[in-house]
């Protein structure tokens, strides 16, 4: 023991100027800077144009500033709730025109002044259904962006309704015209400006080493303040025992999201590290395939039937599967609203499993266990279903084993397939599962439940191919009436939703985020994670 | 031997030409599909998902797309990655090249100086405490999966004692201005735990080829023959029997070439070292055709590059050979 405590010494004296030598170089900036880990790559923080997914969705709130932010409560409709940012103000001629007047302070990082004419180009190019079709799909109701003067922005709608203010300011910041406007729209990838972006927020591009970081320097003539951070590093780390590594031997800052349960008891045990809780946008769900897999053409031969979906739904202790996975890092939904949804029902409460009722509906729907084997059976055929998700998530993998183990009390047999996530991912889209465990993260606009749970979307991002036309006919009618009535008929949505039993509306998870103690005055807007971290205060290294 | 270069150096190019077809084909019919991580949580419209197919090509026939694939390997064009788009594979492959040559570099060195080392030393001593001791504690470390040994020299050396990096090639807050021998000593603390790692668990294998091999050598009429002309056993050992006893290590160094390119998968996540390794794993697991075949092949003409270069070795070190 003692030789081995020696073998120690001596080598942490051999490794000492190694240490030395490398501390010399870095001491200067490492107080100013903030190192945030991440699972998956910001590779494209751009409004707009660049692929859409949720991490540079995230990041592109360090580059570019948006005309207006959602407020705390997350409210979509009207314009009350909202936080002024690029746009001074604001004004409203008619129901149908929408005047924002900009900022005359604000610069892009190349020293050019922010106008309307940047704010138009972004509008109309997330309008090119050729340039963002997604995007398009949600900024249908735009009719004509315009920009009269450098200061004043016109944005008119072919249609009065209570979210014309959210449309034009949630889904893009403007971009500079004077570097976009002359790149051909279907070639901006490629462009130079995509390789190195030129914002106006409190964070200028430095550079993106492509699967390993992203660093970003403090925009000192940021009109708003003037940044904490003077450096912010991205570093991209897959493995998430890596991520957590960093985060403990104090190399990273902030975890963006800790993950497993056991990791973030392990993460709370050191006394460096603050976890904030930060509730999302997401839901977890299994959703009930409709149609056979086989052929989507036909009913499904089981899931088909809602009695037996809503058996699934009674037999399954939702809090109990929640709390084992997450604690109380998640919260049972009532139907697929996230935590952060303004229309969410804090009152909520699940209903506890029923097991006993279950067995009955099923019983009345010609179920029963003719063999003794334990699996209910009909006309020879066993109630058995299976269960894909994906192997990427260690949560829905703990999940879907309690799933099981639930359903196999009450008959029913699930076969649980852990597939690769491109194949999964594939297998979903084609319809090809029974029970598909899936999480999404959705708009803050609940009029977005239209593209997962309406008519309209089967096939698309509606994978279970539910539909029910009184649930579109109420979401038209809550996209146009005003808040209090919208609230009303929002909730109506989901109930009904519910009532339908498409899935099982399993988790709405908060985040966990591990963020250094020695960064003080930290503020994480859910809507907008990292809009905040410029008025961080980072502190001595530990 | 021009002529025996020559068939050996054609073997290898006709090998590495079928390996490269089959993995175009294997890689297509592998399900999954590619844009899923493009999606991320949002759901792509199905005209976007089909612009992002044309734009990457595979929405084109197998042959269509295997004819465009020759072509540009043809003009040394790897094609573009789907996952870091629009960054060229070859432009991804060359920024991870040196992170694995210094990676595998370092560990072949340690494995083959310590393990040849150890392996004399345990032949020379057979039978001995130390010999046993050597041989259990090596299979010990042999058994040990590398990525688990990683999480535990993570753990101790960096977060319980706070000695060395736990990850990253380089410290990202290293200033821009820190001379290069800042800049070395960085990078060789960020070397210490993932070469340790594997070379802790590869050194067996070494140490064991070399032990067996020069005892079977110190038992030939040869080395008795030395010895009994009077030689100093260092020369008997080192000068006759030693170089002879190289060949099967040799053959192992062939073999292990490829781990100069690959590292290991497993410790490179571990310690999120910038290498090929890693590099072919998230592409594998993103489905990203055109790196994973960037990657694919230059990992199987390293194989084909190491076999070629035991034979090549072989043929130096060996006159059967060069009469066979």
């Amino acid at each position: 023991m003692r030789r081995c405590f020696r073998a120690v010494v001596l080598f942490s004296v051999l490794l000492s100027p190694l240490a030395v030598a490398s501390a010399a170089g870095q001491e200067a900036t490492r107080e100013e800077t903030v190192v945030i880990v991440v699972g998956q790559e910001p590779a494209s923080p751009i409004p707009t144009l660049l692929g859409n997914s949720a991490a540079n969705q995230e990041y592109t709130d360090l580059l570019f500033l948006p005309l207006a932010r959602l407020g705390p409560n997350n409210i979509t409709t009207g314009d009350k709730d909202f936080i002024p940012q690029l746009a001074k103000s604001w004004s409203r001629p008619d129901s149908l025109t929408l005047i924002f007047e900009i900022d005359s302070r604000a610069r892009w990082h190349d020293g050019a002044p922010v106008t309307a004419r940047d704010a138009a180009l972004a509008l109309n190019l997330a309008r090119d259904s050729t340039v963002d079709p997604q995007r398009a799909l949600l900024l249908q109701h735009i009719a004509e962006v315009t920009a009269p003067d450098d200061s004043h922005l016109v944005v008119r709608f072919s249609e009065a309704y209570d979210e014309q203010f959210y449309d034009a300011v949630y889904h893009v910041s403007p971009l500079p015209s004077h570097l976009v406007a002359s790149v051909p729209r279907g070639t901006l990838a490629q462009s130079g400006f995509a390789a190195a972006p030129v914002g106006n927020g409190p964070y200028r591009w430095v550079r993106r080493i492509p699967g390993q970081q992203l660093e970003l320097t403090a925009n000192d003539a940021f009109f708003l303040g003037r940044p904490g951070p003077r450096r912010v590093l991205i570093l991209s780390v897959r493995d998430p025992e890596a991520r957590i590594n960093l985060l403990l031997s104090g190399s990273a800052d902030v975890l963006t999201n800790v993950g497993a349960l056991a990791d973030v008891t392990r993460v709370s045990a050191d006394k460096r590290i603050r976890i904030i809780p930060v509730p999302s946008f997401s839901v977890g769900y299994l959703s009930f395939n409709q149609r056979d897999p086989a052929d989507l053409e036909r009913p499904h031969p089981i899931l088909s039937d809602p009695a037996v979906r809503a058996a699934i739904i009674k037999a399954l202790d939702r809090r109990a599967i929640v709390e084992a996975t997450f604690g109380p890092w998640s919260a049972v939904p009532e139907g697929p609203v996230p935590q952060l949804s303004w229309i969410r029902d804090a009152a909520f409460r699940p209903a506890p499993a029923d097991p006993v009722g279950a067995r009955a509906l099923l019983r009345a729907q010609g179920w029963t266990d003719s063999d003794g084997d334990g699996v209910l059976d009909k006309g020879g055929k066993p109630l058995a279903l299976g269960l894909s998700y994906p192997s990427q998530s260690a949560p829905r993998g703990q999940m879907a084993l309690q799933v099981q183990e639930q359903l196999r009390q009450v008959g029913v047999r699930i076969d649980i397939n852990r597939l690769d996530g491109p194949v999964w991912s594939e297998r979903r889209n084609r319809g090809n599962f029974d029970i598909d465990f899936a999480s999404s993260t959705m708009d803050p606009s609940p009029a977005g439940i239209v593209q997962s749970w309406g008519c309209a979307g089967r096939g698309g991002a509606n994978k279970t191919y539910y539909c029910d036309p009184k649930v579109d006919s109420l979401l038209g009618l809550a996209l146009h009436a005003p808040r209090k009535e919208a609230l009303a008929l929002y909730r109506q949505t989901v109930r009904t939703i519910v009532a339908d039993a498409p899935a099982v509306f399993l988790y709405a998870p908060t985040t966990p985020v591990a963020v250094s103690d020695r960064i003080r005055r930290v503020e994480i807007v859910p809507s907008a994670p990292w809009s905040a971290l410029w008025k961080w205060a980072p502190g001595p290294s530990r | 031997m021009t002529r025996w270069l020559a068939r050996r150096a054609l073997q290898a190019v006709l090998t590495f030409a079928v390996v490269t077809v089959l993995l175009f084909v294997l890689m297509r019919l592998t399900p999954g599909d590619p844009l899923q991580r493009l999606e991320g949580d949002r759901q792509l419209s199905a005209e976007a998902a089909a612009a992002l197919r044309h734009r990457f090509g595979i929405d084109q026939p197998l042959s269509t797309q295997f004819g465009d694939f020759l072509g540009g390997v043809v003009r040394g064009d790897l094609g573009v990655s789907i996952e870091h788009y629009p960054t060229k594979v070859s432009t991804l492959v060359l920024s991870r090249l040196p992170a694995s040559l210094l990676l595998g570099g370092t560990v072949l060195l340690l494995t083959f100086g310590i393990g040849i080392t150890l392996g004399v030393y345990q032949a020379v001593h057979r039978g001995r405490r130390l010999d046993h001791w050597l041989t259990n504690s090596s299979l010990a470390l042999y058994a040990m999966p590398s990525f688990w040994l990683g999480l535990v020299l993570a753990w101790f050396f960096g977060i319980r004692l706070h000695l060395l990096p736990v990850a990253q090639m380089h410290d990202p807050l290293l200033g821009a201005n820190a001379s290069w021998l800042v800049r070395a000593g960085d990078v060789a603390r960020h070397l210490i735990l993932p070469a340790a790692t594997l070379t802790a668990v590869s050194l067996a294998a070494v140490m064991r080829y070399q032990r067996t091999a020069l005892l079977e050598v110190l038992r030939l009429d040869f080395v008795l023959a030395a010895r009994a002309r009077g030689l100093p056993e260092r020369q008997v050992l080192w000068r006759h029997a030693w170089r002879n006893a190289l060949f099967p290590v040799v053959g192992l160094l062939g073999l292990w070439l490829p781990i100069l390119v690959t590292g290991s998968v497993f410790v490179e996540q571990v310690f999120n070292w910038p290498g090929l390794g890693s590099l072919a794993a998230d592409a594998v697991s993103a489905r990203d055709y055109p790196v994973i075949l960037g990657t694919a092949m230059l990992v199987s003409a390293q194989v084909l590059l190491g076999g070629f270069l035991a034979d090549v070795a072989y043929y130096a070190l060996d006159p059967r050979v060069r009469g066979a």
